[in-house]
This record gives structure tokens, C-alpha cells and sequence, in this order.
């Protein structure tokens, strides 16, 4: 493995911290579907306006509509219990870094980084004792994973006429996961570990469109088709089992064997997201705003292989999601006028591949942002939450606090013509 | 606020955030059923068990011994010093310097306590004519090695009371030597001299009398001294000087006592005697799963004599061929070699010896290594004189048995 490999999976391992939820455990856990602060804030999945008039920071084709290019960051901390086990969990996290460079109102490109998904878990099993030739030997298990995908993006936006565009993105996804089964005996850890690499793509056809618009309203259309480029394979390094002697949770010269041996396997396959999304939005007097989202997402992988704590993956998702929106005005004389809401409801519901059992998120989401000075900076606050359902036996409550940062600064500014 | 400021504020409290985020993590319970990792134990029986005897080698003990003690005969002692002196280097091709003139040499002993009971006369040899080498530390035996080839009796002495400070008092052995000797040791037709010498009593004792070897941790160890003068000038010499040479190998050639029969009748180790044992653990074709590993493969030995004993160290190897364990045997030499690549060392604690024979089997296991059994030694820093036996085979309820805890995916 080259340093640079090691490296990158060092940077993608230590960048993803979400809170394990129960279902990071489940093959290549939850995927994610909204990045920016402003789109959690209501709810939705990146489609519709949410960040500001006719503007979704994760929607390629609307990014026309920015008055200014942004370099947008969004940090969250995820709090996640298990209402049955009495177990709470948090931890903290950046959601998204983008930049985002609007041309002449018509065109715009962007790139941006964001992790998909998180394999973050930590389980343990009860301490049973046992008896061996009047030896008392006590163990329990322990698995711990961390990592995930990550996904480097280039979009742009082209218009279609003058009342739609397109937009276009290239996902390179990448990173790795590390995971480590352990059995804990009389204090001494022996330790598997497993290390995952990652690579594939995927690409995304965006579209926004006006329907309809008088004087009191406007209606928008949204839709996203997005398919895998090339599914996700890598390596997985699988270490020999070690006794962590010293129990400093990495493999040293205190520990034993002297050194272990690693196999490396190739893992095709593994992962190849495949999505459509609808979405409509109602924009009324005073930038009031209503709107619904469909998604159906579907991972096509072929490899079903991958092995974590659990032995079942997800192989669907269907989201169902409404919310409203008020924008904010920039220059308003008000502060309170500069303000934008949101609130969003949400539903998904995800397919379990082998056991084909359901788990139903239900979620709000409130958020607010503030513009400030002449170039449209602005500050998001989003707060999330809600449950997490699986088999009618698990529940899980999530909670999410987000705060994004949006610089706005002008680039290719539209010149007036001289008189 | 100037904008550009305000925009380096709220940069650097984003990067802030990205550095120091965090999390806290809980476990989540989980059930126990299917969840890969699993604890198994398994015990193995001692099928084959003898104990045997070989010349004993003291090459490694703290003492070098003179006399007799409970049967054992310390015939002599051979002594190999540094051909480098301890201070700057100096080889004894260095007293061919015409401006150095070395007048005496001192071989000299630290008695093992600093009173001085009964004194007795000592003799000393050496080899002028054993060439680079003269015996080996490790492997010489009163069997393997000819006193004969030592010259005749170059220096005699008794011990004498030295002061180490105004208290304190220590005994030594010192043995004078003249120019004859220092001559031949600073002979350059002689390449890489083996500068050894033999230590013995003079006339039979059946007292023991112990001294510091070059082994002894904190010890003094023995010490070959040359006494020499420098010659500042054509009418001026320098006041005597000395340079020391250290022992670099010594041991004392001891002739065992009869073999009893309860060394032949358990597991015995000595070291003065020479006694060694065999185990045989049938491990059959036991395999250990694909990435397993062994927690602890304890072969556990229990002391067969009344008195309590702790701190006895005893080191285990697997023998690389087919063992005897027909019978008691005495060899001239040890016919069993040591895999000392996976040799293990354990001490007995109140009478129990548990050697955990983890990396070996785990070869075994993995179909890597054959069992052919594991040899049992003393360790080295024992006392040479105690012989420690262990229930073999024909005990009912303390025999030997291998007890292994083997975690696997």
C-alpha cells in the first residue's frame, strides 16, 4: 500500500465522525442525502430552494439563481440513543465544504467534498464467565467501526431555455473504513482488524424549471436522476488476530505474535447508488415558500459480501418529504427581514436486502439563516430530529444540530453596457 | 467590523470546528449470537514423560566453586580474560613498547562473603601453548575437556583481606605473576592468545569455597591486572600504572554426585547433576482455525518434594527430533536440540511450574512444526546444587497436562 493511500485513508478515516447509529452496522450503513446546512434545515433532500429564492446549494441546476459565488462549510453534531438499551451517543463533524460560482445568472460550477456515509458503531456483548479447569475466564466481544465514503463533486449548471436549466455532476467517490472485531478476555483484548478501501463514481442529471407564475405565485419543478458511473470496489486488508498485550488498540511490538500477516482481497462491486427525485415548490408573495420531495434510491451492487456485525445490508430507500420556507430579504432594513425559515417533515423508509425487513425514519427539521453584509453572506442553523424504527422492536432517536457558514464574494459579475 | 476581518473570523472558527470536532462513544448492547470472535479451550494429555542426564555445564552460574559439597567434586575452574584492557582498549601487544615496561601481572578473585572462616591454598596454569582457544563457556564438561593441556603451576596464593573503604572489608584471591608470563602473553607470534587460565585448589578440600564468576549481576567480576611503568625519559619513569582485563568467560568443571532414584523416577532438572527432562503432549491432529490464536498453552508441572519452593526458573524448548522416553539415560552429551527459536522460561511458585507454551503450539496448530516434545532445563541463575523434581505419569492426581485458550474469527 503506498504512503499516499495510507494517508488518504488516514484523512477519510479521522474526517468522518458521525455518531454511530445502529444502522452505520448494517453493510455500508445509511446514505446520506443532504449536505448543506440551509437543506436541513428543511428537511429535504437538496432539490428544492432552500438556501435562497430559487436557490438548493445541492441542486446544480438552480445555482444560476446565486447573486454571488459562495464558499459554503457545514459542521453538525449528531447525537444519536437507543431507547431500549439506554445508550446515548455524540459526536461532531464537518457535513460539507463547497464552493459554488454562479456565471451570468444563465451558468455555474461548483465542487464540493462531503461523506456519504458513516460505518461509525461500537457494540459490546454481555461479560459471561466460565469455568476452565479451575480457571475463571471472562470475555464479552466488542466491534467497533469507523469511515466511510466520501464524495468529491464537480457540477454545472447550463441553462435549457429561459425558464429551465440544467445541472450536471460527476461524484468521484472515495475513502476507506476500518473496522475491529475483539474479544475481550480477562482484560486482555484480542483484536481482528479490517481495513477498507474505496473508489468509484457516480454522475447526476439535475433539472429545475419554472411551470407557472403570476402575480401571486410561482411554481417551481425539481428532478434529479442520478446513476453509478462505476460502482464502488476497492481492497480490504484483513489482519491476522492479535493480543493486544499492552492495549493501546494498535498493533505494536508489545504485543503478540511478534508480527501478523494481512490478506488482501479485492472487493468489487460493493456499492452503486442509483436514485430518482421529484420535487415541487409553491413560491408565493413575500418569498413564502411550500414544497414536497419524492425520492426512490436504490443500491444496484452486485457484491453483497460485506461483512460488519450484522448480516444484512440496505438496498433501498423511499423518502417522502414536505416542508416550508421563508426567505429572508439581503439589504432589508429589518434584521428580522434578513431572517429565512424552515421547517420540513420527512419519512424514509428503507429496505433491508436479506431479511427484507423495513426501518422507518420519521424526522423534522427546523432551521434558520441570517444574511449579513453586502455580499450575501449568510449564517444557517438547522436542528433535526426524529426516530428511527426497524423490525417494530429498535428504536433509535437522532438529533442533529448543524451550523453553515456561506461566504458570498463576486465573480463574474455581469458588466452593464455602456451608455 | 472590516469585512475582510470578519471573513477571516468566521474562517478560521470553521477550520476550528473541523479540527477540534469530537465524539463520545457508548457501547450499544448487542445479543451474542452470531457475532463472529469465539473463545474455545481445549486440554491435551501428557502421554510420555523421562528424565535424563548429561555432563553438567556451569558455564552460566553467578559463583565459580572450589572443594566439595554433598557429593558434588569442583575439580577446577577455567577462567578467559578480555585480549582488550578496560580502560583504553590497549592489547598486550602494547607492553612491546619499548618505553613500557610491564613488571607483574595479578589474577584476582572476589570470595563469595567478606569473612573469611577457613582459608586454603589455590593454584594457577595456563595455556601458553592452547592457541586462540582454549574451552567454551557453554559447552566444556569435566567429560570434554583434558586439564592436562594447562601448563604447570604458574602462581600460588591464599585468599587475603582487602579493605573497600574504612568499614568495610572484602576477600580476595590474588595470584602474582612475573615477566615470564606477561612475555608470552605479549608474544605477537602468538595471534589472537587465548589469555586463559585454570583455577584449583591446591590440595583436596571438602569445604566449599565459592567467588564471584563474570555472571554475577553486581558482582566483581574476575580480574587479570598488569602493573607497568612508562619511561618519560632517558633517566625518568613514571610511577607503576596498571590496566585491568576483565573476564570475559568462565565456568567451574564439577564431577555430579551418584544418580538417586528419585531424580530417575520423576521429572528432575539440575543443573550441577546434568539432569533434564522430556515431555510428550499428545496434541493428535488438533488444529488451530485460520487466524486463531492462543491465549495461553500452560503445560502445568507440580512439585513432587514436601518443602515449599518459589522461584525456582526452569526454560523450555521443543526438541527438533524423535525423543527417548523409554528409560533413564545418561549421554556423554545432550543428543536433543533445542528449537530455540520458541524456548519459553517460567518459575516455580509455590511448587507449580506452568510454562505457557503458546508459540510453539501454535505452530503445531497450524501444521507448521512436528511435536516431538518439549525438553525442560534449569535456568542458569539457579542455585547449581538443588535438584527440583516434578510429578511425571505415574502420579494420580498431579500429572502433567496442557491446558489451551485459543480465541478465533
Amino acid at each position: 500500500m503506498s504512503i499516499r493511500k495510507i494517508l488518504l485513508m488516514t484523512v477519510s478515516v479521522s474526517t468522518i465522525m458521525f455518531s454511530q447509529s445502529v444502522f452505520n452496522a448494517y453493510g455500508l450503513g445509511l446514505s446520506r442525502t443532504s449536505f448543506h446546512t440551509s437543506v436541513n434545515g428543511a428537511g429535504s433532500i437538496g432539490l428544492v430552494p432552500t438556501f435562497h429564492p430559487g436557490v438548493s446549494m445541492d441542486n446544480p441546476a438552480t445555482w444560476p439563481g446565486l447573486k454571488f459565488t459562495y464558499v459554503s462549510g457545514s459542521f453538525s453534531n449528531q447525537a444519536h440513543g437507543l431507547n431500549n438499551a439506554g445508550v446515548t451517543n455524540q459526536s461532531a463533524g464537518f457535513n460539507n465544504i463547497q464552493f459554488v460560482v454562479p456565471i451570468k445568472e444563465r451558468f455555474g460550477f461548483g465542487i464540493s467534498l462531503k461523506p456519504l456515509n458513516s460505518h461509525n458503531a461500537f457494540f459490546s456483548t454481555d461479560t459471561v464467565s466460565m469455568d476452565f479447569e479451575g480457571k475463571t475466564l471472562r470475555s464479552n466481544k466488542e466491534f467497533r467501526s469507523g469511515g466511510g465514503i466520501m464524495s468529491g463533486s464537480f457540477g454545472i449548471a447550463l441553462p435549457l431555455n429561459q425558464h429551465m436549466g440544467i445541472g450536471l455532476s460527476y461524484n468521484a467517490l472515495f475513502g476507506s473504513s476500518r473496522d475491529e472485531h475483539s474479544m475481550v478476555l480477562n482484560d486482555t483484548y484480542y483484536r481482528l482488524f479490517n481495513v477498507r478501501t474505496y473508489s468509484g463514481s457516480t454522475f447526476s442529471v439535475d433539472f429545475a424549471g419554472r411551470l407557472f407564475k403570476n402575480d401571486k405565485m410561482m411554481l417551481l419543478t425539481f428532478a434529479r436522476v442520478s446513476m453509478t458511473n462505476k460502482p464502488v470496489s476497492g481492497s480490504l486488508y484483513q489482519f491476522d488476530l492479535f493480543e493486544d498485550t499492552n492495549n493501546n488498540y494498535s498493533f505494536d511490538t508489545g504485543d503478540y505474535p511478534s508480527e501478523v500477516d494481512v490478506d488482501t482481497i479485492d472487493v468489487t462491486n460493493i456499492y452503486a447508488p442509483n436514485s430518482f427525485s421529484f420535487g415541487i415548490n409553491a413560491n408565493f408573495k413575500n418569498d413564502f415558500n411550500i414544497f414536497g420531495e419524492f425520492e426512490l434510491w436504490n443500491d444496484e451492487a452486485t457484491n453483497m459480501s460485506f461483512a460488519s456485525i450484522h448480516r444484512d445490508q440496505i438496498g433501498s430507500k423511499t423518502h417522502v418529504g414536505s416542508g416550508l420556507v421563508r426567505f429572508g430579504r439581503m439589504g432589508a432594513r429589518n434584521w428580522q427581514d434578513r431572517l429565512t425559515f424552515r421547517l420540513g417533515l420527512h419519512r424514509d423508509t428503507y429496505q433491508f436486502i436479506y431479511s427484507g425487513k423495513s426501518l422507518i425514519e420519521n424526522g423534522i427539521s427546523v432551521g434558520f439563516g441570517f444574511k449579513f453584509a453586502a455580499t450575501g453572506n449568510q449564517i444557517d442553523f438547522s436542528f433535526r430530529n426524529g426516530s428511527r424504527t426497524f423490525d417494530e422492536t429498535q428504536k433509535e432517536i437522532f438529533r442533529e444540530v448543524t451550523v453553515g457558514v456561506s461566504l458570498g464574494d463576486i465573480w463574474f459579475l455581469r458588466r452593464r453596457g455602456k451608455q | 467590523m472590516n469585512k475582510s476581518y470578519f471573513n477571516l473570523a468566521v474562517g478560521l472558527c470553521l477550520m476550528g470546528t473541523l479540527i477540534f470536532s469530537a465524539c463520545e462513544e457508548a457501547a450499544v448492547p448487542v445479543e451474542d449470537s452470531g457475532i463472529p470472535m469465539k473463545l474455545d479451550t481445549i486440554s491435551f494429555p501428557v502421554i510420555q514423560t523421562v528424565t535424563y542426564q548429561v555432563p553438567p555445564e556451569l558455564g552460566g552460574t553467578d559463583y565459580l566453586y572450589f572443594g566439595e559439597k554433598e557429593g558434588y567434586k569442583y575439580l577446577y575452574n577455567l577462567i578467559r580474560f578480555d585480549s582488550l584492557n578496560t580502560t583504553n582498549l590497549f592489547t598486550f601487544d602494547r607492553y612491546n613498547d619499548s618505553l613500557i615496561v610491564a613488571d607483574s601481572m595479578r589474577l584476582s578473585l572476589r570470595f563469595s562473603v567478606d569473612s573469611l572462616d577457613e582459608n586454603a591454598e589455590f593454584q594457577l596454569r595456563y595455556f601458553p601453548d592452547g592457541g586462540d582457544s582454549v574451552f567454551n563457556e557453554t559447552m566444556t564438561h569435566y567429560l570434554n575437556f583434558d586439564r592436562n593441556t594447562a601448563s604447570p603451576v604458574i602462581s600460588s596464593a591464599k585468599m587475603v583481606t582487602d579493605s573497600i573503604d574504612t568499614v568495610s572489608t572484602k576477600i580476595m584471591l590474588n595470584f602474582l605473576m612475573d615477566t615470564t608470563i606477561i612475555n608470552v602473553m605479549k608474544d605477537t607470534s602468538h595471534i589472537n592468545f587465548n589469555h586463559s587460565f585454570l583455577v584449583e585448589l591446591k590440595n583436596n578440600s571438602t569445604s566449599e569455597f565459592k567467588f564471584h564468576s563474570s555472571n554475577k549481576s553486581e558482582g566483581e567480576s574476575p580480574k587479570l591486572t598488569v602493573f607497568y611503568r612508562k619511561l618519560l625519559s632517558d633517566s625518568v619513569v613514571s610511577d607503576t600504572s596498571e590496566h585491568d582485563f576483565v573476564a570475559i568467560q568462565d565456568l567451574s568443571v564439577v564431577e555430579p554426585p551418584a544418580i538417586t532414584l528419585d531424580d530417575t523416577s520423576s521429572l528432575a532438572v539440575s543443573i550441577g547433576k546434568g539432569l533434564r527432562s522430556l515431555v510428550k503432549v499428545d496434541m493428535g491432529e488438533w488444529v488451530l482455525p485460520s487466524k486463531g490464536i492462543i491465549s495461553s498453552a500452560e503445560l502445568i508441572y507440580t512439585r513432587s518434594q514436601s518443602d515449599t519452593l518459589t522461584g525456582y526458573a526452569v526454560s523450555s524448548f521443543p526438541i527438533t527430533g524423535t525423543g527417548d522416553y523409554s528409560i533413564f539415560k545418561t549421554y556423554d552429551s545432550d543428543p536433543y536440540t533445542n528449537d530455540t527459536e520458541f524456548g519459553v522460561s517460567s518459575s516455580v511458585v509455590e511448587n507449580i511450574l506452568k510454562i505457557n507454551y503458546r508459540k510453539i503450539s501454535t505452530e503445531i496448530g497450524r501444521g507448521k512444526k512436528v511435536n516431538y516434545g518439549f525438553k525442560i532445563i534449569p535456568g542458569m541463575n539457579n542455585d547449581p546444587f538443588t535438584t527440583v523434581l516434578f510429578h511425571n505419569l505415574n502420579s494420580d492426581d498431579s500429572y502433567p497436562i496442557m491446558r489451551v485458550i485459543y480465541v478465533h474469527p
